[in-house]
């Protein structure tokens, strides 16, 4: 961050400058609070075991439980039926836990309750094979988000990371190359074409989805790598939705570097393929990096198209994973799909962390450097 | 001065950037002048011609799959490339000609097939093709009069002809053996038996081997002509015969069980003497009955009429368009101007941890749109949602966001704030950064406050680049489809809405949607296509509306 | 000549790519959403074990395979088996991509309801597993026995507000037409007649006399202030949960939730009406083969002899605890939960499959939500819906 010396040449500031500056922060302050408060309910469900999404504490209580009884597994148990009678019932796993006080049977059958049982309870026990691990209590949420081996929402995230990428990183370099033309020739059809492919953006495509499946449906019996059920179709399917918008986007910025600089240079005998390259691209990086970030978050949080198109659970992308968690009818699992949430967010946050020096410090440090 | 215009000179960083990369510039021509244009040429038509030859392939394999959409659709985007790049005169289209390609296969494509959905009945009745349909009824099976079913089991024998063990027990139990060609019964074996392992030269089939042959067999008859047995179920073989066989004569289905003939239907619109709708798509018998899986056929512009001419429609509709139009301005409007505000606020150096505000603020659109929903929902809940409590707790009565029509907008309108003010705050701050410092310093020399600097030379810049992008939300919100069916499905409903259900958030698509897809038999893509496209032009008009009343920004850019 | 060469390398990588093909497997393939499909794979492994055919289980969201299947299926993308409720059969149906199943040889083993709502104008296109409904939940803390009648309800409720014990007694949906049912029928309403052949699009009861005063109960219920408007799924179960609210309607599927809050409760059939018990909505679940399968054969092994088997049903309810649709299993079930909530089920009546139901949930809602907010009163409101919902029918 160097802040150019011409702005820090004055010693002083005047008071009306402290009021705004005390102004600004207030009014900062009040933002952040506006934007991350909402955010922090996020958390708050990612932190709750129960699986609610109106909770009333931002911080959520546990209820105070403890095991009084877990059966050796594989033994059978005598159960009272309805009726009165006493059967005799095979399970893996029987719990007798203390909530709040009060006593209450878990019955675990396999994928049964025992792995929704998210009380704390203070240490571990083995049944089976497999450990039971309640000890863990806030972070119930994300343990369970991490450690479902059916549901790799590492791999998820991987996957949603590799396609946002790849899109955003191909969005740029085309919607760049359109930019500069139309920015930089004057040709005929020029504007009708830039008419059009705004009006063609705004095309309410709610129904493109059964075009775009069956034409990657064909598309894939010839070329597999571009097909349903490929990461390679989707990127296809982001990228041609991404180019409309930022080819504007990008053209505004380009207009706003002055003609000079170029045509000498072309002038001089330069190609347009070198101007583009060495003067131009170096200029344009803040709205580069823009459209990057912008691509990349709206492609890593796409899941409408997604979810029609990956079929295969290690093809999908993060939040079709996620997705799962609330899709059921009735049972949504919201505490673990706010835990993916906040840890599918960081991507999205590196990145606009790392180059956000880049959007606004972009041209002028160009100028000091240059 | 200090109206900074359109025609502002050159600010003096440029100049000296200009000399620099000028001589950058100069450099790289040196290295890189003479020869190559010969092989530049050849290696663009290999390029060319390799790229040629795959689009002829793929467009040969289209149609032979019979998919003669994509096949144009590749044709024209091969042609286009191909012009693109042999003539001269089009040289500034070849930096395009990517970008329209994608654009042309996943945008222009999708939207040429919704237009000709909308000419169609597609939707629920009318999913399939004729020929799927046709395949799908053949599946249909009866017992002629008199016809017998069995229990069998499948034999093979060294040839791989396949043959069938089965067991009557309608009548006693009694046993047959039937091969391609020969029926005969089986005396030997007393009742009950099992099929024996082996029979004629034939091997009775263990159960996975006998699962794959008779998945071989199942289109085979077996026994003499003129009592064919077919293997039905995982059970049952018998003299099972095609129920509904296609007549490609008279483009009709015979039920070979009732002898009634269904004709296509391909007329539409109402019919001149009774002025009931034709049951377009339809395979129709002379009694008017239809059987049950229709198929996709044109309808001319039956869905765009059914949707003009319905008077009920109109009834909510006046409604629902003023509050789009109100609900798109004030969520681009809002977005715009906080995103704005932040990212000006943010230019200020003095403001400490820039970094991490900036960071904060953006937050909420790194996070899921659709988490974002249900966490708002859950604060604005008037039982239990924060935002209540707090109310609350200054002894004020919590506002019914979900349940006063006026309450539930502001809902609305609140929520897409949020989500969308980082948008405009991330490009905001980058049209700022483009924006040279210099141009401030001299404005301030001038004496100018900040609210000149701010009409005067900051907002018309920002609006070369942002001013698209206003249009472009705009036209996002009006088919904000997502939001208002997350928020609260269009609710809460409109008492007097006729006979149609809407509720007073309803913006025009969701409620053309739910008219699409929830009435009479169920989703009609055909109808939703139509209404989609009737939306798109009154985007389109305000769209090319509005591109003409600020046709100030490309002046601007082209003057800079 | 960077431009060129790039041009160059995606050609060759395109035709290359072109070339190499993809073999088709014959394979079956099954759509299950995420509670079933552990377990339908653990059945499918026998059955490849068996026939040496491999079954790819794809886990798809509840809310997605029914669409999903109607883009996928005609395409060819489509699995062979999916599984699903009853209410999807109409619109699936009609479409034509279900494929009749003959399931007459274990028929027997199941309920005959649960057998008889997969059958759609006289087709059997299913075999069910498994039969849901709601229950009447109470806080036995709160409420110690099950109110017999709506008018107890009432009462029950009026002396927890008055004592302080909790703030309310019996709350529900806004406008959950499914969660309003068994009230409805429990005073004599009913959504489409019930005739020999199925349920008659023609015979609209949400505006008859009994519908009306059903709503008319929750319109009274509401002013007296008994319950409070802004309910949601959400905020019913927590209030639930919290203790805030003493009596809910709700199904097997908010179990895990409930017990993990802790609260002490019941499951017990619907309270009753003038006109007798309250029926609520069955949703039988169960497996389709699709009409574009090209091994209905091994499909239909698959189904009835792995599934349809008591071991099968039986890890599929261990799975997803909800009533089983086979007999043998049924009986079997000793959790109490499931017990409860089988029992209020035993007079439900299975959810309407005709296509046209898409077009009466939403003027149902909308009605609900009118009473309950006070728009309109119960018979103006019920009435207009009734209306809404035969003028969309007739648009057909």
């Amino acid at each position: 961050m160097s802040s150019p010396a011409h702005l820090r040449k004055r010693s002083g500031y005047t008071l009306a400058q402290n009021v705004q500056f005390a102004l600004q922060i207030i009014i900062l302050v009040a933002a952040v609070l506006f934007a991350v408060f909402p955010i922090i309910w996020v958390a708050s469900a990612a932190l709750n075991p129960a699986q609610s999404m109106v909770t009333q504490s931002i911080i959520p209580l546990l209820p105070e439980v403890r095991v009084v009884y877990a059966n050796e597994p594989g033994t059978l148990l005598q159960v009272a039926a309805p009726d009165g009678t006493r059967v005799e019932r095979s399970a893996e796993l029987v719990l007798l836990v203390e909530v709040a006080g009060k006593e209450k049977e878990l019955r675990a059958i396999k994928n049964g309750y025992v792995e929704n049982i998210r009380f704390a309870v203070g240490d571990s026990f083995v049944a089976g094979d497999a450990l039971y691990d309640i000890s863990s209590s806030y972070f119930i949420n994300f343990d369970t988000l991490l450690n479902t081996p059916r549901k790799p929402f590492l791999r998820w995230m991987v996957n949603s990371c590799v396609i946002a990428s790849i899109s955003a990183l191909i969005i740029v370099l085309v919607t760049a190359f359109s930019a500069y033309s139309f920015s930089r020739f004057r040709f005929y059809g020029r504007r009708s074409l830039l008419v059009t492919i705004l009006l063609v953006q705004v095309f309410p495509n709610l129904l493109a989805l059964v075009a775009i499946y069956l034409m990657l449906q064909q598309i894939g019996n010839h070329i597999p790598f571009l097909g349903l059920n490929t990461a390679g179709g989707l990127m296809l399917v982001y990228i041609g939705g991404g180019m409309g918008i930022n080819i504007w986007l990008m053209k505004g910025f380009f207009d706003s570097v002055p003609r000079d600089i170029d045509e000498s240079a072309l002038v001089d005998g330069a190609s347009h393929w070198q101007v583009y390259w060495q003067l131009i691209f170096p200029l344009v990086r803040p709205v580069l990096v823009v459209v990057g970030i912008l691509s990349f978050v709206g492609t890593y949080n796409e899941f409408v198209l997604a979810r029609v198109m990956l079929r295969d659970k290690d093809t999908w992308t993060l939040m079709v994973g996620l997705w799962q968690y609330i899709s059921a009818n009735f049972a949504q699992d919201w505490g673990v799909f706010a835990a993916g949430a906040i840890i599918g967010a960081l991507p999205s946050l590196a990145i606009y962390l790392m180059l956000q020096d880049q959007i606004v410090g972009g041209l002028t440090q160009g100028a000091v450097k240059g | 001065m200090v109206a900074i215009s359109t025609h502002s000179p050159l600010p003096p960083f440029f100049l000296q950037m200009h000399m620099t990369r000028q001589a950058a510039a100069d450099n790289l021509i040196r290295r890189n002048r003479g020869g190559g244009a010969a092989l530049r040429l050849l290696a663009t038509y290999l390029a060319l011609a390799l790229v040629d030859a795959f689009a002829l392939y793929l467009i040969y394999v289209f149609v032979a799959d019979g998919v003669i959409q994509l096949a144009v659709a590749v044709g024209v985007v091969t042609l286009g490339v191909n012009i693109i790049n042999l003539r001269q005169g089009l040289y500034a289209l070849r930096w395009i000609a990517p970008a329209l390609s994608l654009m042309t296969l996943m945008v222009v494509y999708p939207i040429i097939y919704t237009v000709y959905v909308s000419f169609t009945n597609f939707g629920d009745g009318n999913l399939l093709t004729k020929q799927q349909v046709i395949r799908i009824l053949a599946q249909e099976t009866y017992l002629p009069e008199g016809g017998k079913v069995y229990a069998w089991a499948i034999y093979a024998n060294a040839a791989g002809d396949y043959a069938l063990w089965l067991s009557d027990r309608s009548d006693g139990e009694r046993y047959y053996f039937a091969t391609l060609g020969s029926f005969a019964a089986v005396e030997s074996l007393p009742p009950g038996a099992d099929p024996p392992a082996a029979y004629q030269g034939y091997q009775l089939l263990g159960r996975r081997e006998a699962l794959q042959a008779a998945r071989a067999a199942e289109d085979l008859s077996f026994g003499v002509a003129g009592r064919p047995i077919q293997i039905a179920g995982r059970r049952e073989a018998g003299e099972f015969a095609q129920r509904l066989v296609y007549q490609p004569d008279e483009d009709a289905i015979l039920d070979m069980q009732t002898g009634s003939l269904y004709r296509a239907v391909y007329a539409y619109g109402r019919d001149q003497t009774t002025g009931e709708l034709h049951k377009t798509g339809q395979f129709v018998n002379d009694q008017g009955a239809a059987l049950r899986t229709g198929f996709r056929a044109g309808i001319g512009t039956q869905n765009y009429s059914s949707f003009v001419d319905n008077d009920e429609i109109r009834g909510p509709l006046i409604r629902i368009f003023l509050w789009t139009i109100g609900f798109s301005l004030a969520s681009v409007f809002s977005t715009f101007a906080l995103g704005l505000f932040f990212a000006l606020i943010m230019q200020n150096q003095r403001i400490p941890l820039r970094k991490v505000f900036r960071t904060l603020l953006i937050i909420p659109w790194a996070i899921p749109g659709l988490i974002s929903v249900a966490v708002w929902r859950g604060m604005l809940n008037e039982n239990l949602g924060v935002v209540s409590t707090i109310i609350r707790a200054f002894g004020l009565e919590p506002p019914p966001f979900f349940i006063d029509p006026g309450w539930a907008k502001i809902g609305i309108l609140l929520i897409n704030l949020w989500l969308g003010y980082p948008y405009f705050m991330l490009v905001c701050s980058g049209a700022l950064a483009a924006i040279p410092t210099d141009m401030y310093e001299a404005a301030e020399v001038d004496g100018a406050g900040w609210w000149r600097k701010f009409r005067d030379l900051t907002l018309p810049l920002l609006l070369v680049a942002v001013g698209p992008l206003l249009i472009a939300s705009f036209t996002f919100n009006f088919n904000n489809f997502t939001i208002i069916e997350a928020y609260d499905e269009g609710g809460p409903p409109m008492k007097e809405a006729g006979n149609l259900p809407a509720g007073h958030t309803d913006i025009l698509i969701s409620y053309a949607f739910r008219l699409a897809f929830g009435a009479g038999r169920g989703a009609d893509f055909g109808l939703a296509s139509a209404i989609t496209i009737v939306i798109f032009a009154m985007v389109a008009c305000v769209t090319l509306l509005q591109y003409r009343l600020t046709k100030g920004w490309e002046e601007t850019s082209e003057n800079v | 000549m960077k431009q060129v060469n790039l041009f160059l390398m995606l050609a060759v990588m395109l035709m290359a790519s072109a070339f190499a093909g993809a073999a088709q497997d014959d394979e079956l393939i099954v759509w299950a959403d995420e509670a079933h499909a552990p377990v339908v794979e653990e059945i499918a492994a026998q059955f490849t074990a068996d026939f040496d055919i491999p079954v790819v289980v794809h886990e798809i969201g509840f809310g997605d395979i029914r669409d999903q299947f109607k883009t996928a299926a005609p395409a060819g993308e489509g699995p062979d088996v999916l599984m699903g409720p009853h209410d999807w059969l109409g619109e699936m149906a009609v479409n034509g991509l279900l494929a009749e199943i003959d399931i007459s040889d274990i028929a027997d083993q199941f309920l005959p309801s649960a057998v008889a709502a997969f059958v759609y104008e006289g087709v059997q296109y299913g075999m069910p597993t498994s039969a849901e409904n709601v229950g009447f939940l109470r806080n036995t803390d709160l409420v110690p026995d099950n109110p017999a009648t709506w008018d107890d309800v009432r009462a029950i409720s009026e002396a927890l507000q008055a004592s302080g014990d909790a703030q309310y007694g019996f709350i529900m949906f806004d406008n959950n037409p499914y969660h309003f049912f068994p009230l409805q029928t429990a005073f004599g309403g009913y959504v489409f007649g019930l005739t020999a052949a199925g349920y008659d699009p023609n015979d609209v009861g949400i505006d008859n006399e009994g519908s009306i005063a059903a709503a008319a109960y929750l319109e009274a219920y509401g002013a007296d202030g008994l319950m409070p408007t802004g309910i949601d799924y959400e905020v019913l179960h927590s209030m639930f949960e919290s203790g805030d609210a003493a009596m809910i309607i709700t199904g097997p599927w908010a179990m895990p939730r409930i017990l993990e809050s802790g609260v002490n409760f019941e499951v017990a059939s619907i309270p009753a009406g003038p006109s007798g018990a309250g029926k609520p909505f069955l949703g039988v679940w169960g497996f389709m083969i699709s009409a574009f399968s090209e091994n209905k054969l091994a499909a239909e092994t698959f189904v009835l002899d792995y599934v349809g088997t008591p071991e099968g049903i039986e890890s599929l309810y261990s799975a997803s605890p909800r009533p089983a649709a086979m007999i043998a299993v049924r009986e079997a079930m000793d959790d109490e939960l499931t017990v409860g909530f089988a029992n209020a089920g035993i007079e439900g009546l299975a959810m309407p499959a005709i296509p046209e139901m898409s077009s009466v949930w939403s003027a149902w809602g909308n009605a609900m939500e009118l009473v309950r907010t006070g728009e309109l009163d119960a018979e103006t409101a019920f009435s207009n819906a009734g209306e809404q919902i035969r003028s969309l029918l007739a648009e057909q």
